[in-house]
């Protein structure tokens, strides 16, 4: 069957993600935040900082640390997911991390430590890829400053076909493949690739374009959350600040007679 | 007047203009690194972040608390994510540890760390934190809002660029210009700020907020 006829387990196209929804600033507590639903994955992402490293030894005089944290909620899976961290986590928040080093101005915060917090709610395939664009989203509301956002997207193999943003039921397929891939997307730069499962270079070539458009189609959804958040505050303060400044005025002189 | 809303790594513009604070050049083309809005004045092209931690700045008066006391120097906090140093040279009476100060920053230097100049000891009153970002609008134009309040509260008032604002007056003046800045802080967008702040600083019920 030609791809465009072609209908998934879930009734997608084989270039579809899931419905995204991400709403940033949504803890008070954290200096940003977002959260985040892919499909049937719910995030929330905390940012603090940048702040000062503890203990001292660990901080670099040349750059921040950039310490990011991925967890599963206990309730996150089908089976109660033991809450101890396991190599699984430890090993996305390493590579997460990564990723988003590169975005940050690291060099512009000598000796402190950036601190981002993921959590999963709800899980079916491709968290690490929605936690991470959350949690670049957080990064933003936060105002630290940033070359580029991070937007994050899986892409893999199903039944023979190359599909976009897998669910868990085609990730469990006999001959699937799993590609979590992120990029910066002005300059198109790969900041986290990994792969799981066997596949041809040509199949793989095509994969890397799906994937490189839905990261795309994630940082549209993450610019325009983003915006729609701000914008109606920008827009009332620009006309607001010409007029309040005039009243300043006149208030402060009336005050002074 | 120019006020676009960007994200980081958004294009604010691609003609060559002269960098202001929160933009960088890439091949060229001048991009954004927050979020904030876009400001073009006198070929000078700048974001306004609109979130975010107070990054020191030389010359911008701060309020600071003592922290510690070392050998040759002073360390005081000043909410930015690094403690800031006061020689001991700059000062002829000694400071407590828990002494609210004002400051003038000197030096910033490559790592970020703080030296601290013009010390001004603040005896009493206390500090109110608000958003670094919302610090011009407290202050207004020419000091318009800051005469406002310490007119209308009878309060001293310290502002530090910081996000830190340093009042003393007495306890109900105090409760009054709490929210006056709680106001500010959160309808610093909206019109008709002044008269709403006027209003409410003059108004009997002021007494029993």
């Amino acid at each position: 069957m030609a791809d465009e006829e072609y209908r998934r387990v879930d009734g997608r196209k084989v270039d579809e993600l899931r419905p995204i929804k991400i709403i940033p600033s949504v803890l008070s507590r954290a200096e940003g935040s977002a959260y985040i639903e892919w499909g049937q994955n719910k995030a929330l992402a905390a940012v603090f900082g940048p702040r000062e490293a503890l203990p001292q030894h660990i901080q670099n005089p040349t750059k921040a640390l950039v310490n990011y944290v991925y967890r599963m909620a206990t309730f996150s899976v089908p089976d109660r997911k033991s809450p101890k961290p396991g190599r699984r986590e430890i090993e996305i928040s390493k590579v997460s991390g990564e990723a988003l080093e590169k975005a940050i101005f690291v060099e512009r915060f000598p000796n402190t430590t950036i601190d981002i917090y993921v959590h999963i709610f709800d899980s079916n395939a491709g968290t690490r890829c929605a936690a991470l664009t959350a949690a670049s989203v957080a990064l933003a509301d936060a105002g630290i400053p940033m070359r580029d956002l991070v937007a994050a997207c899986a892409v893999g193999r199903a039944n023979g076909k190359i599909i976009l943003d897998p669910c868990k039921d085609e990730e469990d397929a006999s001959d699937a493949v799993d590609m979590p891939l992120a990029i910066m997307p002005r300059t198109k730069e790969v900041v986290l690739l990994q792969m799981d499962g066997l596949i041809s270079k040509e199949d793989w070539k095509k994969a890397f374009e799906f994937g490189l458009k839905g990261c795309l189609e994630v940082y549209e959804i993450q610019k325009r959350a983003l915006k729609h958040r701000y914008e109606a505050l920008a827009r009332t303060e620009q006309k607001a600040i010409k007029a309040v400044d005039k009243q300043l005025m006149d208030a402060a002189e009336s005050l002074e007679r | 007047m120019n006020s676009r809303l960007v994200i980081p790594g958004e294009l604010v513009t691609e003609k060559r203009m002269k960098l202001g604070p929160h933009v960088f050049v890439e091949k060229g083309k001048i991009y954004s690194d927050t979020l904030g809005l876009v400001k073009m004045e006198r070929g000078v092209v700048r974001v306004v972040p609109l979130q975010g931690k107070y990054m020191p700045k030389a010359n911008d008066v701060v309020v600071g608390i003592v922290v510690a006391e070392e050998y040759s120097f002073y360390i005081i906090d000043i909410n930015s994510f690094y403690y800031s140093f006061l020689p001991k040279e700059e000062i002829k009476l000694p400071l407590k540890k828990g002494s609210i100060v004002s400051a003038k920053i000197a030096r910033v230097n490559e790592i970020n760390e703080v030296s601290l100049s013009n010390i001004r000891v603040l005896h009493g009153g206390e500090i109110i934190p608000i958003a670094p970002t919302r610090v011009p609008r407290v202050i207004g134009k020419n000091a318009s809002m800051l005469k406002l309040l310490q007119h209308g509260t009878k309060c001293a008032i310290i502002v530090g660029m910081n996000g830190w604002v340093w009042a003393k007056g007495r306890e109900e003046n105090i409760r009054l210009l709490k929210k006056a800045l709680q106001k500010i802080e959160r309808e610093s967008h909206l019109s008709n700020l002044t008269l709403k702040i006027q209003k409410m600083l003059s108004s009997k019920e002021a007494d029993k907020v």
